[in-house]
């Protein structure tokens, strides 16, 4: 089974917060569901991340965490976040996955400027195009997760692409791929949030009565989903509890900008008239 | 007989006029660009997209000094006088070129003092909306959203009346160009158009 990549919004299109009619929508919505409480915190998911995309190295120090790096870098698109948490008494490690959430109202979109930079397909995915980024950085203050890095030496943003290359010829992305305790799915939105109903409900039983799916409604939805065993404590694991796409002012500005242009043409036309029904001024010499 | 000039301009009013006139074109073509994107190869005049992002702030920095020295240097011959609100009522008559209706100019009318005004309010909330665009991270997306639609907005105002200025001050009215080019003015133009500087530079 393979994906037709069919285009959803691209930004700075005229239209960029209506997503457009699908000419083709024979694929599936994809969505990845990572489960927090089957996670081991291996970092196997980050290599994999790192080796698939090509990313190369980055030396890092000790900071007193079993974290790998302290930040997402234009060449870390996935990072393991441990956050160490009392909860009843009881030291907790919590576990955060920090990479795109390719969410369904994408910020990062509506912000850009640039012709094709950002572009969202039909399947879920919201992909980077560096070809066509400027590099003004309007995405990084645009994503609600604090996910796009701006690199200074190239002057492009980068993120995870949920390994678009992958998906298009019908693989899971690298991260999915090489997790040995499938604490990360992959699968259609729907089977996905069928399958987290179905994590929460065991997670429940088990005593973890707050247990919650991280779909936040303020983006649409996203296709990186979370089962978060301690629903209630979004923060402590670095998660937004209300993130926003804030369309709002882009709303203003689309609006504006249509007839912007127009504005300033009747101020060269209104000039133009002006001149043909007056023409020069003559003034007699003395 | 001889045409007599007047002096209207010095060298360096002018100077400031053009350092501030043509980074407002390059700044007006490639904001444009990054407004519309039918307008974006516009970005061309700055040597495509990410060249025209790292460039147009730092023009419009150069514009921005540009903007306060223009400020400083002629504020104080900028502000209305009666005869400059008298003026502003009978503007009909000055666009319809029935200059007999219309009050006696100073060094500038008030069309000139309100284009001064309006530019110089454009020029400073493109400066404060401008550096948060330039330096985008430090701020949260929809404060730096709103930067974009008052920037764009200000845009609007300042590029029509460029527009008009620009107009007025080469086809509409001939002879008023050399002012901002030699510095000069003829006597004749200065008497039809600011009888009272007129007045002032020859009484002496």
């Amino acid at each position: 089974m393979t994906d037709t990549l069919t285009v959803r919004r691209v930004s700075a299109t005229p239209d960029a917060l209506i997503p457009m009619d699908a000419l083709r929508s024979d694929g599936p919505t994809y969505a990845k569901l990572v489960d927090i409480s089957k996670c081991i915190g291996c970092k196997g998911c980050e290599v994999a991340c790192k080796e698939w995309n090509d990313l190369g190295v980055e030396p890092t120090a000790n900071f007193g965490s079993i974290q790998s790096h302290q930040d997402l870098s234009p060449k870390t698109w996935l990072l393991m976040r441990f956050n160490e948490v009392e909860i009843d008494g009881n030291l907790n490690w919590l576990i955060k996955k920090d990479a795109c959430l390719h969410c369904e109202e994408p910020g990062c979109l509506y912000a850009c400027p640039a012709p094709g930079a950002i572009v969202q397909y039909t399947n879920g995915i919201v992909d980077f195009n560096q070809e066509h980024c400027i590099g003004c950085q309007y995405c990084v203050t645009g994503c609600p997760f604090d996910i796009p890095r701006f690199d200074a030496n190239t002057r492009k943003v980068s993120k995870c692409n949920m390994c678009i290359d992958r998906v298009e010829s019908g693989l899971e992305p690298a991260c999915v791929k090489t997790c040995p305790t499938n604490a990360i799915s992959w699968g259609s939105k729907e089977d996905m949030l069928a399958l987290a109903d179905h994590k929460i409900e065991t997670l429940q039983s088990r005593g973890y009565e707050n247990a919650a799916v991280y779909n936040p409604a303020g983006v649409g939805g996203t296709h990186m989903m979370y089962v978060v065993p301690h629903g209630d404590r979004l923060e402590d694991y670095s998660l937004p509890s209300d993130p926003t796409a804030s369309p709002a002012p882009m709303t203003a500005l689309g609006f504006l900008r249509r007839i912007g242009a127009y504005f300033l043409s009747f101020s060269v036309i209104g000039a133009l008239v002006h001149f043909l029904a007056y023409g020069p001024e003559r003034l007699e010499e003395e | 007989m001889a045409t007599r000039l007047l002096d209207r301009f010095s060298f360096f009013e002018r100077l400031i006029h053009w350092v501030v006139g043509i980074t407002f074109v390059v700044l007006l073509f490639t904001g444009l660009a990054f407004s519309h994107p039918s307008l974006f190869w516009l970005t061309t005049v700055l040597g495509g997209g990410p060249s025209a992002r790292v460039l147009h702030p730092w023009v419009g920095a150069i514009f921005s000094i540009g903007m306060c020295l223009m400020i400083l240097i002629w504020i104080k011959d900028m502000f209305l006088d009666d005869g400059d609100r008298r003026w502003l009522g009978a503007v009909r008559h000055y666009a319809m070129r029935e200059t007999d209706k219309v009050p006696p100019a100073g060094k500038y009318n008030a069309g000139q003092k309100m284009f001064f005004w309006f530019q110089a309010m454009f020029g400073i909330l493109h400066l404060a909306s401008g550096v948060p665009l330039w330096f985008p991270t430090g701020f949260d997306a929809a404060v730096l959203q709103w930067m974009r639609v008052i920037h764009y907005v200000v845009t609007l105002g300042g590029g029509a009346l460029l527009v008009v200025h620009v107009y007025l001050g080469t086809v509409a009215y001939p002879g008023t160009a050399r002012a901002m080019i030699d510095g000069t003015v003829t006597a004749r133009w200065a008497r039809h158009h600011h009888p009272r500087w007129h007045e002032e530079q020859t009484r002496s």
